[in-house]
């Protein structure tokens, strides 16, 4: 979308906030869901790629994502914040994803231990972080990486995990302990520049 | 750093940094830390740790689904173009919750159809033997105007009549004056009811057996069936049987096997025939007067056998095998004798009472509104039939799981153990993702 473009409203699309231009969009304003698009789609990618160490099903999951917001723009109520209405239909697709990927390693012995290569460019201090939070427990890291990259609130964290606000603090305050003792411990050799799902994920 | 020392928790040092605190509480917080090396020291690790996870970098979002998702956002742009409506509200609204609910009510109502179908369906021939109770019930009036002096016996239904005392069966009414032994009460003894003795008749007069049957239509089936009655007791006649049918919205009919004494039987025929119109008349004859003069010359003839070896038995003396052998012919002509004196007998009776059968059938008039029980009455039987649905749906599920119950924690037994195994590998491959 053109920057300044304006919606069937007649009102310039970039000077909207999130939620208004949901409230268009689900009116009949593509132009709305493309400004939306345009501002959301590397966060969003993100989210799924700190997640999921596939790039391409990371894609994949991007995409079935704002297809998912497209469809169900209909059921929206400005209520909260998209921030967070996005990210928890996001967080809904990375948990199907998950249990479809355990029940074919379960049951069909499909393999989930996917290896990313390092990028060439990949600092060892980054390589050396990313492997900190993936060995940080399950949920704290992802309080933690809910807090830190998708910057969302301790109540908006706490309504998408659907646990208490005091239990969202607490244990991002854990994580976040935890993880400075981990990235004070000496660095270990890291001879494979490669990283497992385990330390890619959530 | 001691945490009890401090006013200020270390996490709400975390939340400040986070922005998570009120405007007086972060004033406090910030205060506390400008004072508080531990909290200064706390806070810049927190920073520094933010700052080491945004060296966390994502590569840009691949071409491939800029482009997937801006050829969505065309053609739901194209699609609202052309008139097709908002496409964002036709999407598949339904969520997975919504499938599991409608599926399972879905499901909750085909059991509740099959719980109550399967024991309307098995209790359906009861049922059809109770629908005919009601409807005996409302021709009472037709069994009140049976011939109580005539009746012999009446056959009930032993299902009906142990499952509802109340109820009045279908009526099957068997009427005969012969009793077990098949010798005629006295009332209606041969001597008293016209009955001659065969001995007492010609030997050179023809027998004949004779069989009426008749099929008659009355207007009026009550006034039909007391004229029944009194042309029987005028002709000194009897039911050897009797059967009526009283079915609803349907004419009501009379099936009759009547003994009339042969000298009457004119004058009876003529007035049975004033019942009502004679669809059908037949009648028989059968000539058993040669049959009668062979049964009399055999009788005679063992009973001459008989006398002869009576006096020898009685007169002679000789072995005892031969006394024996004497014996047992005896016994077998004797035998033959009440067999043949039981022929003669019933080979007379037919002679002296002919038979007739008689097929009365009621003028069928159909009603406008044929009458119905009263709204109280289906109210009522309907709760009774929801009781006894409930509870044969609830006795069903018993016996099932009695039936059923003891393999099937055979089977749980067998299959828990693999399944609490996959289910934990599942769980745990799930948190390793």
């Amino acid at each position: 979308m053109s920057e300044g473009a304006e919606n069937s409203d007649g009102v310039n699309a970039t000077a909207q906030t999130d939620e208004q231009l949901m409230v268009a969009f689900s009116r009949g304003s593509t132009e709305a869901f493309s400004e939306l698009f345009s501002r959301y789609k590397q966060p969003v990618f993100g989210f799924f790629r700190r997640r999921v160490a596939d790039p391409a099903q990371a894609e994949e999951l991007a995409q079935e994502t704002f297809l998912a917001i497209l469809r169900a723009s209909s059921r929206y109520e400005p209520r909260s914040l998209f921030r967070a209405y996005l990210y928890a239909i996001g967080f809904k697709i990375l948990q199907a994803h998950r249990r479809k990927t355990a029940f074919r390693a379960t049951f069909l012995g499909a393999a989930t231990g996917f290896r990313e290569p390092a990028s060439a460019d990949t600092a060892d201090t980054e390589l050396f972080m990313r492997q900190a939070v993936g060995r940080l427990e399950r949920l704290d890291r992802e309080i933690l990486m809910l807090r830190e990259f998708e910057r969302l609130s301790y109540a908006e964290i706490a309504e998408l995990l659907r646990l208490p606000v005091n239990t969202v603090r607490s244990r991002l305050f854990r994580a976040r302990v935890a993880l400075r003792d981990l990235l004070a411990a000496p660095a270990p050799n890291l001879p494979a520049r490669e990283l497992t799902e385990s330390e890619q994920r959530v | 750093m001691n945490i009890t020392a401090h006013p200020v928790a270390p996490e709400e040092v975390m939340a400040f940094l986070d922005g998570e605190l009120s405007a007086a509480e972060a004033q406090d917080v910030s205060t506390h830390v400008e004072h508080c090396a531990d909290c200064a020291k706390l806070t810049e690790q927190f920073r520094s740790e933010s700052q080491s996870l945004a060296e966390w970098k994502i590569e840009t979002v691949p071409a491939k689904l800029e482009n997937s998702v801006a050829d969505a956002i065309t053609k739901a742009n194209s699609e609202l173009k052309i008139g097709k409506g908002n496409v964002f509200i036709r999407a598949n609204s339904w969520t997975w919750k919504r499938w599991v609910l409608a599926s399972g009510g879905a499901l909750a109502v085909l059991l509740l159809v099959i719980g109550i179908s399967v024991p309307t369906l098995q209790r359906a021939p009861q049922a059809m033997m109770d629908e005919r109770v009601v409807h005996g019930g409302a021709q009472q009036s037709d069994r009140d105007n049976l011939g109580a002096g005539t009746m012999g016996k009446i056959e009930i239904p032993r299902k009906l009549a142990n499952k509802d005392k109340q109820s009045i069966p279908a009526i099957s009414v068997q009427l005969t004056n012969e009793d077990s032994n098949g010798r005629f009460p006295k009332d209606s003894s041969p001597s008293t009811n016209g009955y001659v003795r065969t001995d007492q008749l010609s030997i050179n007069a023809p027998m004949i057996a004779r069989t009426v049957s008749l099929s008659i239509v009355a207007k009026d089936f009550a006034a039909s069936r007391s004229l029944l009655d009194s042309v029987l007791a005028r002709h000194h006649g009897y039911f050897g049987q009797l059967n009526i049918s009283t079915p609803e919205n349907a004419a009501r009919s009379l099936q009759a096997s009547l003994r009339i004494p042969a000298a009457e039987l004119p004058a009876a025929l003529a007035d049975l025939k004033k019942l009502g119109r004679v669809e059908t008349e037949s009648q028989f004859g059968e000539e058993v007067t040669q049959q009668h003069f062979d049964l009399v010359a055999r009788l005679k003839t063992s009973r001459e056998t008989e006398q002869r070896f009576r006096a020898i038995l009685e007169q002679r003396t000789g072995k005892l095998s031969d006394v024996l052998e004497v014996e047992q012919e005896i016994a077998r002509v004797r035998g033959e004798i009440e067999t043949m004196e039981g022929e003669q007998k019933e080979l007379e009776h037919r002679v002296s009472f002919a038979t007739v059968s008689l097929q009365l059938t009621e003028e069928y008039k159909a009603q406008l509104n044929p009458p119905a029980a009263s709204i109280s009455t289906r109210i009522y039987n309907a709760f009774i039939d929801g009781y006894h649905n409930a509870s044969e749906t609830v006795l069903g599920v018993v016996i099932f799981f009695a039936v059923n119950g003891p393999t099937i924690l055979i089977w749980v037994a067998v299959l828990a153990l693999p399944a609490i195994f996959v289910w934990r590998r599942y769980r745990k491959t799930l948190a390793a993702l």
